[in-house]
């Protein structure tokens, strides 16, 4: 049988552009191209009136198979070993990383469906590596990411220290509307902690960014941040006309739980 | 002969290309010692190979040119011609046994020391899959430490440390520098450190500027072959910041501390060298393609290829490093040395296992001064796509091909079938029908693919079949000695027979059971090449598709 492959495909390589080729590689980069404009902010739809959420006009299956009304890209970022990958492990699966370190390669690209206020909300998250080899690649999409979660380690000076910097590459290379959310990350923790709660507080509110205390090993707060970016996504992207507008700082506000036991 | 020059002439591609010009048929050698020209030997593919022509093992290890490595194969099809006769071969078999002796003696007394050595270092080869924490932690100081099979250290002409496999850089420093003194001062006389030979160790030095490599083994490697095992190293890391950024940085910066750029980057590079302790890919120079029926391998080929992208250059479905399928650009060839790496990288994270990663990786024998991307997701348990593009915007392009791949798969309903044959990765010797035939090795050279059955008993426990892979290491640094090479050897142990051959066109292995004798060894291998003919569809890739 092998036999018959090598004429089969001596003939087709000895006519180097083959008509059946052509027509295919055209709509394999039409898919591509059309998937990128949904994802992209330049397609004018009145449906999409902010940051470009793709908006089927009926549930669309994605690809693990799970209906969606709409969908959002929202990106991790932060230094190496703040836990972003066992922040996203801990929202998707409810469950903890234990044990040894892996550091992601690249990007890494997963999708959760979250119910809010009987809209089914996709979230296409990508967890970033925090190296700064990756850098080039992080950069490269940025710009499609509708919402970023940026974190630090309670237990990591640096990676505080370094938040400065995120800020800044995140506004050189982010859209301008981006919903942005400033975590710190391992707050069970107690005995390691360096960084005060206040020192959160204070530095997200100077940027005007909300911001919570997290913990992947105990799940307080992580599901919330998760609910609370896709909440303030969806209120932006299908605004109703008699819905009162959705506040992401009050709503954080409201819900945030404390690492302590005394706190209100 | 003459159909044998005849066919030679097919071979010898004027425009450094492999694939053969049309119109030229690949005829298939159905004589009992078939293919000993090179693209007619059993495996080889129909048309032309997946990979870059590597001549042989010497081409990997030999000095590179520097930068941008050779795309095409070059010269080195003339001499070729290897017209040996099987009558022939068994004579030369008869003559070497008498020759060999002294090395036997030698190899098996070396065997015994070993395995009495490898006893007391059970403890450490046993904590192998220990995380880098602990290895990290381990104190240098420590007889403990001393006693690891094989350091490898990576320095930079500075001579500040890059990496150490056990142990922390930091505490290593002062010893690095000893390493950095010791090739800068026969540097000065204009001569090169290549190795120290101790009692019981060798420590092997590998320059490549702006890194010195050096590894301190108590295997019985052979310095060519540590040596070997450090450039895979440098190729990691390589793969990580490209040769172009690397030496950019240290013409920037002398005493750079490359470990910034290189951090998390260390599991892989110890998987690397675990995995090239226990796998004979790296040995062969060759990847070991998962056995599957022609029909099956075709059909998934032919969707990965429907699967396609403007910005594809590879796509590659493997299975624990094992290869179900590649699909190339045209005119572009993987090196063997390339692919090791995406499978190492593949196989040192289980962070892929869900989700789909996007990462920028360097080839460097494909182009030392870039980074691809590569698309990397599970398609099931053990199925991995990787898909390769130049295109650092092009994720979602890229994540289509993949769905559309699984979409083909479906609708040509080979995904049952797929799956049933990624459940039995591995096949018994006894098909072969050899009675006393314990395991073998065979690579094609031209296709660039090996095949092999599965260890089985007497070679049970990982210390046994730590031994086998060491035999045949042995017999191929024997086969590819620069100074020495061997075209036959046959070796009598207590333990086993052990055969090797080599020609220009193939390399066959075979460990034989100790009671077999050497004329049953060499009718074997009649037999076994026989067999190995009438399954080349199933055991590799004999139809390997282009976009």
């Amino acid at each position: 049988m092998s036999r018959k492959k090598t004429l089969k495909s001596k003939g087709s390589s000895s006519s180097p552009p083959s008509s059946a080729l052509p027509p295919a590689k055209e709509s394999g980069q039409a898919g591509g191209a059309a998937a990128r404009a949904k994802g992209g902010s330049s397609r004018p739809s009145p449906e999409l009136p902010l940051n470009g959420a793709v908006l089927p006009s009926r549930p669309s299956l994605s690809s693990s198979g799970e209906f969606y009304d709409v969908a959002f890209k929202v990106m991790l970022v932060g230094d190496s070993g703040v836990g972003k990958t066992c922040l996203l492990v801990r929202f998707k699966d409810g469950a903890f990383l234990a044990g040894s370190f892996i550091s992601t390669v690249g990007i890494d690209f997963r999708n959760k469906v979250l119910n809010v206020d009987a809209v089914k909300v996709k979230l296409q998250i990508w967890d970033t590596a925090g190296q700064e080899r990756f850098r080039s690649v992080t950069h490269a999409y940025y710009r499609d990411a509708h919402a970023l979660l940026l974190l630090y380690d309670v237990t990591n000076r640096a990676s505080f220290d370094n938040i400065q910097a995120w800020l800044t590459e995140i506004h050189e290379y982010a859209q301008q509307d981006v919903v942005l959310m400033l975590l710190g990350n391992k707050v069970d923790s107690t005995q390691d902690r360096v960084v005060k709660r206040e020192d959160g507080e204070k530095l997200a509110k100077e940027y005007g960014v909300p911001f919570m205390e997290t913990s992947a090993k105990s799940g307080l707060n992580v599901d919330l941040a998760f609910t609370a970016i896709a909440k303030e996504l969806k209120h932006r992207s299908m605004k109703l006309p008699n819905e009162p507008k959705f506040k992401l700082h009050d709503y954080v506000k409201k819900e945030v739980r404390g690492s302590g036991c005394c706190r209100s | 002969m003459a159909a044998d020059v005849h066919k030679k002439k097919g071979w010898e591609v004027p425009n450094g290309s492999l694939v053969p010009t049309d119109g030229q048929p690949m005829e298939r050698s159905e004589s009992p010692t078939p293919g000993l020209v090179q693209g007619t030997e059993p495996g080889a593919g129909q048309e032309g190979g997946m990979f870059v022509h590597t001549r042989s093992y010497e081409d990997l290890t030999s000095p590179e040119d520097g930068d941008v490595a050779s795309r095409s194969p070059e010269e080195g099809r003339g001499d070729q011609a290897d017209q040996t006769s099987m009558a022939h071969i068994s004579k030369d078999f008869s003559e070497l046994s008498t020759q060999l002796t002294g090395m036997a003696l030698d190899l098996e007394e070396e065997m015994r020391l070993s395995q009495e050595n490898e006893m007391d270092l059970s403890p450490q080869t046993a904590r192998r899959d220990s995380a880098r924490s602990e290895k990290e932690d381990e104190d240098v100081t420590m007889e403990a430490w001393r006693m690891h099979q094989k350091h490898v250290f990576v320095l930079s002409e500075a001579g500040k440390p890059v990496y150490s496999r056990y142990g922390s850089e930091e505490a290593l420093s002062s010893t690095m520098g000893v390493m950095m003194a010791l090739v800068s001062f026969l540097e000065a006389e204009k001569n090169a450190i290549r190795s120290i030979h101790a009692d019981g160790y060798k420590v092997v030095f590998v320059r490549r500027s702006p890194l010195v490599l050096v590894a301190m083994a108590r295997t019985r490697q052979s310095e060519q072959e540590i040596a070997h095992e450090l450039l895979y190293i440098y190729y990691q890391i390589l793969s990580l910041v490209t040769w172009t950024q690397l030496n950019h940085i240290f013409q920037q910066k002398q005493n750079y501390d490359l470990r910034r750029l290189l951090a998390g980057s260390e599991r892989i590079t110890d998987n690397l060298l675990d995995l090239m302790a226990r796998d004979p890919s790296f040995l062969m120079g060759a990847a070991r393609s998962l056995p599957m029926a022609a029909g099956l391998r075709d059909t998934v080929s032919t969707c990965l290829q429907q699967a396609k992208a403007k910005s594809l250059v590879f796509s590659i479905l493997l299975s624990r490093n094992q290869l179900v399928s590649l699909v190339r650009r045209k005119d572009q060839f993987l090196h063997p040395i390339d692919l090791h790496l995406l499978f190492n990288l593949i196989s040192s994270s289980s962070s892929f296992r869900e989700g789909e990663a996007w990462t920028p990786i360097c080839l460097p024998k494909f182009n030392s001064s870039g980074f691809f991307h590569a698309h990397i997701s599970y398609l099931e348990q053990d199925l991995c796509l990787l898909l390769v593009s130049t295109d650092r915007e092009d994720f979602f392009t890229i994540s289509d091909c993949k769905h559309r791949f699984q979409e083909r798969l479906r609708k040509r309903g080979v995904s049952h079938a797929l799956l049933e044959a990624l459940r039995t990765p591995f096949y018994s010797v006894s098909q072969v029908g050899i009675p006393d035939l314990r395991h073998f090795i065979y690579k094609s050279k031209s296709s660039g693919l090996f095949t092999s059955p599965e260890i089985e008993a007497p070679y049970v426990s990982e210390e046994e079949k730590q031994r086998l892979l060491e035999l045949y290491q042995y017999l191929h640094s024997r086969a590819h000695n620069s100074s020495r090479p061997l075209k036959n050897i046959y070796f009598t142990g207590p333990s086993e027979n052990l055969l090797a051959w080599v020609t220009s066109a193939f390399e066959l292995y075979m460990c034989y059971s100790p009671l077999g004798t050497k004329a049953a060894a060499v009718s074997a291998v009649n037999k076994l090449m026989k067999w190995i003919r009438r399954e080349e569809d199933r055991l590799f890739i004999l139809t390997p598709q282009t976009y």
